[in-house]
């Protein structure tokens, strides 16, 4: 992966989002100007994150990682609800060298600090600035509270949400308030799962008559992983749990498992949730089961 | 073990509930790989590379073993001394000494010569020892990437010691015989030993992402084609130009010609994908029935409906390069076609008299396969005819290298005072909306015959139409004898190959 060969900037405090769009064309033009040929602006999906402040570092290291493999326009918006009201706002646009070629694909971000009430009212702000026609993704850091404005109004204008459940502080019980009938869901921890799962697969068909499953890691993984037994065996499956800052263990009854080589980066995990469209079923009867 | 799913097999993805919605699905069963021509170039170019780029996506299964095979004497560990620096030099991805460390620990070599009694039963045996070893199972695949003259030899012989635990599947590079006579003889040898289900014969240009994407294209969008016929469409001209010479393989390439080397493969490929009626679905036999509909309807050209060209002296990239004739390898006075431009007719209800215009050679101006659609024009435009002076007519493009990816042609309003419309170009490439780097074809195609997926192979009765083409065009061309050389290397072609366009009222597209 290459890095970005140039970027054009603007910034305003105290903004309204038709500033915002004013200065997304207004850069675009800019940012064609200044290489051989037009930058091509792809458009495969509008990338919103719900960033809070605590997850400020990690979410721009991991978009950092993004920029490139997904040159969406992407949308960060920094919830500051304590604050005086009023939206600050920084787009870019930063140009990715295309491969054996002279021309660029740029890709827009724009990050705003959504200041006191318009944190409450998010999608208001991000509906003019989504590209049309094209998948929205939204990636929650956090635990999304559930059935509060905020993330039932971005819920509502996004196709998929992407989170990590490892993150939250209640699962498995979190699992049941899963927002299945309104968005497609992605877990990053269930995808962090895939290769344990892979594993597991393997001790077919013994596996079939697993009782019980022992997993040292994070609660969430582990709770993802016995629903995931229990509703593909369609058994009962008791889980034992001993915690861990990811799965280093697991043993279905008393039959060990080899552990996995893949240990795919936070920017891998996210890009291969950025890569999925649709809904999976697979998922979300193993998260209906985790607490069962 | 390489993969967390490494081992598992269509079969258990049937009965193993747990394998649903798991990442790495398509990983082949236990088998061992054998290439026939070993030391060759394409092992090394593209074989190997492709191999490894499989394993580094973990896509090869855990109990894997490949066999160099050819008549050099060489050990196992000089067999994987060539093809780790193979790898370094002509991989795609960086060198991973943990991926290379199991690929090569799979690898073996040994030296073969069919032609001495004594040994003809070494190979097998080798194979039995490695089913022992690495628990292939006694599955095969053959990869003969052999010269034309040793491929009824090898599929003799291995086809005569097949064994009788696994399956077995054959890889046949191109080219798949001379004429229609041997492409049948071949066939029929093969057939005595094989299945047509068993036997994978490559064109790897059907490997490439771009040209499946024409697939895509045409029927996974709902507004091509109900526009994709005579109605709309006005011509289709497919370029597949090189700029590099014959590279030392002038002795092939003196027997082949652009003819046999592009034309009969690759270019009919292209042709039959861009012509071809919508399959019922995405089995190999429902595209390969498309296909060969699609190559039986075309009509064979009129003498004047094909020019041949062979280069002169040029230049490529600023430098001097030799003409054909001055080639190392190649007679001085060689009549070997390196350019064709064939016109070609589907008398079917689809394409009936919208001509199809192939234009393959060697030394061309540009390096580039390019499948461009012109439709008619619109019908009454309502503009002034000086407004839309730099208007043309729409043209969907294909570009399938480089710069993989489509673009549409259209006009459009110029900014300002009055109505000036010019055409102006929507891209869509495959870097900027998918920043992954395309696969090589050969991984695809190395994978799909080892999962035992026929799709992107050439079925016998395909190549047996595509060779009635060549037949009926080379047996026009014992009638003259064109002045050669008739281009200069670094152009576009004769100039007959522009006259052709132009006594039909159309030109080449612009590049």
């Amino acid at each position: 992966m290459s890095t970005a060969v140039h970027a054009v900037e603007w910034s305003g405090q105290d903004v309204e989002v038709g500033d915002v769009v004013r200065a997304l064309c207004r850069l675009r033009e800019e940012s064609a100007h200044e290489t051989t040929g037009p930058d091509l602006r792809t458009s495969v999906m509008t990338h919103l994150a719900w960033v809070p402040s605590e997850w400020e570092e990690a979410a721009v290291g991991t978009l950092a990682g993004l920029g490139e493999r997904h040159p969406s326009r992407g949308i960060l918006l920094f919830p500051e609800p304590e604050a005086s009201d009023g939206i600050d706002a920084r787009v870019s646009i930063l140009a990715f060298p295309l491969r054996e070629q002279r021309r660029h694909i740029a890709a827009e971000v724009v990050e705003l600090r959504l200041r006191g009430r318009s944190s409450r009212a998010a999608a208001s702000i991000v509906n003019p600035l989504l590209v049309p026609g094209l998948p929205v993704f939204l990636r929650w850091r956090g635990r999304p509270p559930f059935g509060q404005s905020e993330v039932d109004q971005l819920i509502d204008v996004t196709d998929r949400l992407i989170y990590d459940s490892t993150e939250w502080p209640d699962t498995p019980r979190a699992y049941e308030e899963l927002p299945f009938d309104r968005a497609a869901c992605s877990d990053i921890a269930w995808r962090r799962t895939e290769p344990w799962r892979g594993v597991l697969a393997r001790l077919w068909p013994g596996v079939g008559e697993a009782r019980l499953l022992r997993v040292r890691g994070p609660v969430a993984e582990a709770s993802l992983l016995v629903g995931w037994l229990r509703s593909r065996l369609h058994r009962k499956v008791e889980l034992e749990h001993e915690d861990g800052d990811e799965v280093t263990e697991i043993v279905v009854d008393d039959m060990s498992c080899s552990a996995p080589r893949e240990h795919p980066t936070s920017s891998d995990l996210l890009s291969a949730e950025l890569d999925e469209f649709g809904r999976d079923p697979v998922y979300e009867a193993a998260a209906r089961r985790a607490f069962a | 073990m390489i993969g967390a799913t490494a081992g598992m097999t269509e079969t258990q993805l049937q009965e193993n509930p747990l394998l649903e919605g798991l990442g790495a699905r398509r990983t082949p069963e236990p088998c061992v790989l054998i290439i026939f021509g070993a030391s060759g170039d394409l092992t090394h170019r593209k074989i190997f590379p492709a191999l490894y780029a499989l394993a580094v996506r973990k896509l090869l299964p855990e109990k894997f073993a490949v066999v160099g095979a050819a008549r050099s004497e060489l050990t196992d560990d000089e067999f994987r001394d060539q093809m780790e620096h193979a790898v370094r030099e002509f991989g795609r991805d960086d060198f991973n000494q943990d991926v290379w460390d199991w690929l090569g620990e799979a690898t073996r070599y040994v030296s073969v010569d069919f032609t001495d009694r004594s040994r003809d039963q070494q190979v097998m045996q080798f194979m039995n020892e490695i089913d022992a070893e690495r628990g292939t199972r006694g599955n095969r695949v053959y990869y003969l990437a052999v010269p034309p003259q040793a491929m009824p030899m090898v599929v003799q012989e291995v086809g005569a010691r097949r064994q009788a635990e696994g399956w077995t599947r054959l890889i046949v590079e191109k080219p798949f015989g001379h004429d229609l006579a041997s492409a049948r003889a071949l066939t029929e040898l093969i057939s005595e030993h094989f299945t047509e289900e068993e036997v994978f014969r490559i064109d790897h240009y059907l490997g490439k992402e771009t040209v499946q994407n024409m697939l895509a294209l045409r029927f996974a969008n709902g507004i091509f084609e109900p526009i994709w016929n005579r109605r709309y469409v006005d011509h289709i001209q497919i370029t597949a130009a090189e700029t590099l010479g014959v590279e030392g393989r002038a002795a092939y390439y003196e027997h082949a010609g652009a003819i046999r080397d592009i034309f009969q493969n690759h270019a009919l490929q292209l042709v039959a994908l861009t012509a071809m009626e919508p399959p019922i679905d995405f089995t190999a036999e429902s595209v390969r029935n498309e296909k060969v509909k699609v190559l039986k309807a075309i009509r064979t050209p009129a003498p004047d409906h094909v020019v041949r060209g062979q280069y002169g002296p040029g230049y490529i990239d600023g430098k001097d390069v030799p003409g054909y004739r001055e080639e190392d390898g190649v007679d001085p006075a060689s009549m070997t076609e390196t350019f064709l431009t064939a016109k070609l007719l589907v008398d079917n209800w689809r394409w009936a008299d919208t001509p199809i215009y192939v234009r393959i050679g060697k030394r061309l101006a540009r390096r580039e396969t390019t499948i461009a659609i012109q439709f008619k024009r619109a019908p009454h435009p309502p503009f002034e005819d000086a407004t839309t002076e730099e208007l043309e007519a729409n043209m969907l493009l294909v570009h399938v290298q480089p710069d993989e990816g489509v673009s549409l042609a259209i006009g459009a309003k110029v900014p300002g005072q009055g109505m000036r419309i010019r055409t102006v170009h929507m891209d869509f490439l495959y870097g900027g909306a998918f920043r992954t780097e395309l696969p090589e074809a050969y991984e695809r195609l190395l994978l799909d015959a080892m999962l035992g997926d026929q799709t992107l192979f050439t079925r016998s009765d395909e190549v047996e139409e595509q060779w009635s083409l060549v037949d009926a065009i080379v047996a026009a061309w014992a009638r003259d004898r064109p002045a050669f050389p008739n281009y200069a290397a670094g152009t576009w072609g004769p100039p007959g190959s522009d006259e052709l366009m132009r006594r039909d009222g159309r030109e080449w597209l612009r590049h």
